[in-house]
């Protein structure tokens, strides 16, 4: 395998440089951004192995713990992810750029107009014949990725509609940050919806964390200031709320205003994708500094993910996709988002 | 091959100084604290180490016993005192007696190792490198794993042990460990650029085991012959190894369905 490293400014100069380097048949096998504000790319080029050929594949590996639905959902996406998509042009796993074939794909997926068009448009700008590739260089044109840095955090607040995991998540975060090494504190400030607090409270007792509640914001900003001279992160739990009710927003706003306090938007992927993009500008006015996307596991449609994540208000601090409060936050980049959008299970998406 | 009840654990690498070693024997204390009798087997058969690294003055006769000069209760010698303990065979270190060990050696390896019926696991400590003789020790073992570190070079030389692997077992992939890394995310990149690499060459996905963060403790450990589990065993690349250990079997032996041959 002959391995080649490549520093760009963006994706789309990398890719170019990939492509005149090591040729068309080259395998993108990692991504990331660097400090600098560019990118680096991995590609690998090798000899199709065809002593080890299709019947040689052992399925074992994936389907060992195949029977837990979890286990089922991660692994659908992971080979939505990785795996090629059916063969059209000859060669497996690449579709050549078609603006047409792309604008379907984006409405199979439920992606606006607006939006669909607008990373066509790019798409078709960064002149490369590869259509996933293509499309991650316009998504790593909006894609502001700003992961949590639980080591530095002072004080989290999650907000967001009813139902869209605030809680779930905040159980999540909180076991992240353990993971760093911080001690967490719980936060409830939904007093009033039933049983709200009592499941904040089961979450914290299943991580070993405090929880406690504050009704106000006075009070919330005095808890907060404790556990910020205590060294303690604190994780605040809100109500369900509409940030496009002006009223509402207003008064999120000012808790989000709270010293120290940084508020994170949390949107489902489930939803609707126009929706979803209106509630995450709506969350970011309201205050929040990043955003997260929840049930990734769940939508097959992943036109609500996208909207979220390219959303120009808020940088996107990853997504979850697993029941389980174990399940973490993956930050995707730019070319595991337009995999998703592009090679798709043709059968679960019509 | 017919073979008594123990489970057979190989750990390589392709290129050298990924810390396969390290690896192997802070796992061979993990599977001994886990309640399971241990043997670790240094096959670095030019240069074997392990026992440097343990801090022993002698490590076993590995070549008398593949000669059949030594049984193999004299071989053996046991480290370590109390419940984490466990027998090492190697060649004398710095001796260079099995230097030109080729498949043959590793044929006659796996013979003895039959013998070894009073283990539940034995760990393989294999020499760096992709030779038909460490190919034949990991292509042989239940739980094959290859340790790589995030520089370009060690990722192509574990996706070069990943595919002989591969071709000499129709299709088994070992599992992939990344040691030395700065994190979860670049651990992640790592194993992902070697997956990525077995599934767009070879058709075929590598499990991605877990990773050891990089740690000073370990090389202090080292450079104290001590084992980390007692130099610090609470140390973040200790943690990671028990983690990695409690995967790849202690009592529960989770994984034995998924690349097992037997």
């Amino acid at each position: 395998m002959q391995l080649q490293t490549f520093l760009a400014d963006d994706m789309k100069a990398a890719l170019s440089e990939v492509r005149a380097a090591m040729g068309e048949d080259a395998v993108i096998i990692s991504s990331q951004k660097t400090k600098g504000g560019g990118v680096m790319i991995r590609a690998a080029v090798d000899e199709a192995d065809n002593d080890v050929g299709e019947d040689a594949q052992e399925p074992a590996n994936e389907d060992a713990d195949a029977g837990q639905p979890n286990s089922r959902f991660r692994q659908a996406l992971i080979r939505r992810l990785r795996e090629p998509a059916s063969d059209t042009t000859g060669r497996p796993g690449r579709l050549r750029f078609d603006r047409a074939q792309l604008l379907t794909l984006f409405a199979r997926h439920r992606l606006p107009d607006g939006l669909a068009h607008l990373l066509a448009e790019r798409a078709a700008g960064a002149k490369i014949a590869d259509m996933t590739l293509a499309l991650a260089a316009a998504i790593d044109a909006s894609l502001k990725p700003a992961p949590i840095d639980f080591t530095k955090a002072k004080a989290l607040m999650l907000i967001g509609l009813n139902g869209a995991g605030k809680t779930a998540t905040v159980a999540k975060l909180a076991a992240l940050a353990q993971l760093a090494g911080r001690i967490v504190m719980l936060i409830g400030t939904d007093t009033v919806g039933a049983g709200a607090l009592a499941r904040l409270e089961a979450f914290a007792e299943h991580l070993g964390a405090e929880s406690v509640t504050a009704a106000t914001a006075t009070s919330l900003a005095e808890r907060i200031r404790d556990c910020i001279v205590a060294g303690t992160l604190p994780i605040v739990d809100t109500a369900g709320f509409d940030p496009r009710q002006h009223k509402s927003a207003i008064a999120m706003r000012a808790v989000a205003a709270i010293e120290n306090l940084e508020t994170v938007g949390v949107v489902s992927a489930t939803g609707d994708a126009e929706e979803a993009g209106e509630i995450a500008a709506g969350l970011a006015d309201a205050g929040a500094r990043r955003l997260i996307v929840t049930r990734a596991d769940l939508s097959r449609r992943v036109g609500a993910l996208i909207c979220t994540a390219l959303c120009e208000k808020g940088p996107f601090a990853g997504l979850t996709r697993s029941p389980f409060v174990a399940g973490g936050l993956e930050v995707p980049s730019a070319l595991q988002l337009a995999r998703l959008l592009i090679e798709t299970d043709e059968e679960s998406v019509q | 091959m017919t073979r008594s009840s123990y489970r057979l654990t190989a750990v390589g690498s392709g290129k050298g100084g990924t810390g396969k070693t390290f690896v192997a024997l802070t796992l061979a204390h993990f599977f001994a604290a886990a309640g399971e009798t241990v043997l670790l087997l240094d096959a670095d058969f030019g240069l074997a180490n392990a026992s440097v690294q343990l801090g022993l003055g002698h490590a076993g006769d590995l070549p008398g016993l593949i000669a059949g000069r030594t049984p193999f209760a004299k071989a053996i010698v046991h480290v370590g005192a109390g419940k984490d303990g466990f027998d090492l065979i190697a060649a004398p270190a710095g001796s260079g007696a099995l230097a030109n060990a080729g498949e043959t050696i590793a044929d006659k390896l796996l013979a003895v190792l039959c013998n070894a019926r009073n283990y539940d696991r034995i760990v393989i400590d294999l020499p760096a490198g992709v030779g038909a003789g460490t190919m034949t020790l990991a292509a042989h073992a239940d739980d094959a794993l290859v340790v790589t570190t995030p520089d370009p070079t060690a990722i192509t030389d574990a996706y070069a042990f990943v595919k002989l692997m591969a071709r000499r077992t129709g299709g088994r992939m070992p599992g992939i460990v990344v040691n030395m890394a700065t994190g979860e995310a670049e651990a992640k990149r790592t194993a992902g650029a070697v997956i990525r690499s077995a599934d767009a060459f070879l058709k075929n996905k590598p499990d991605y085991l877990g990773f050891v963060p990089q740690d000073g403790a370990v090389g202090e450990a080292i450079r104290r012959q001590k084992t980390l589990t007692t130099y610090a065993p609470d140390s973040p690349a200790a943690t990671a190894l028990g983690a990695l250990a409690e995967t790849l079997g202690g009592e529960s032996r989770k994984r034995q369905s998924a690349t097992s041959l037997r």
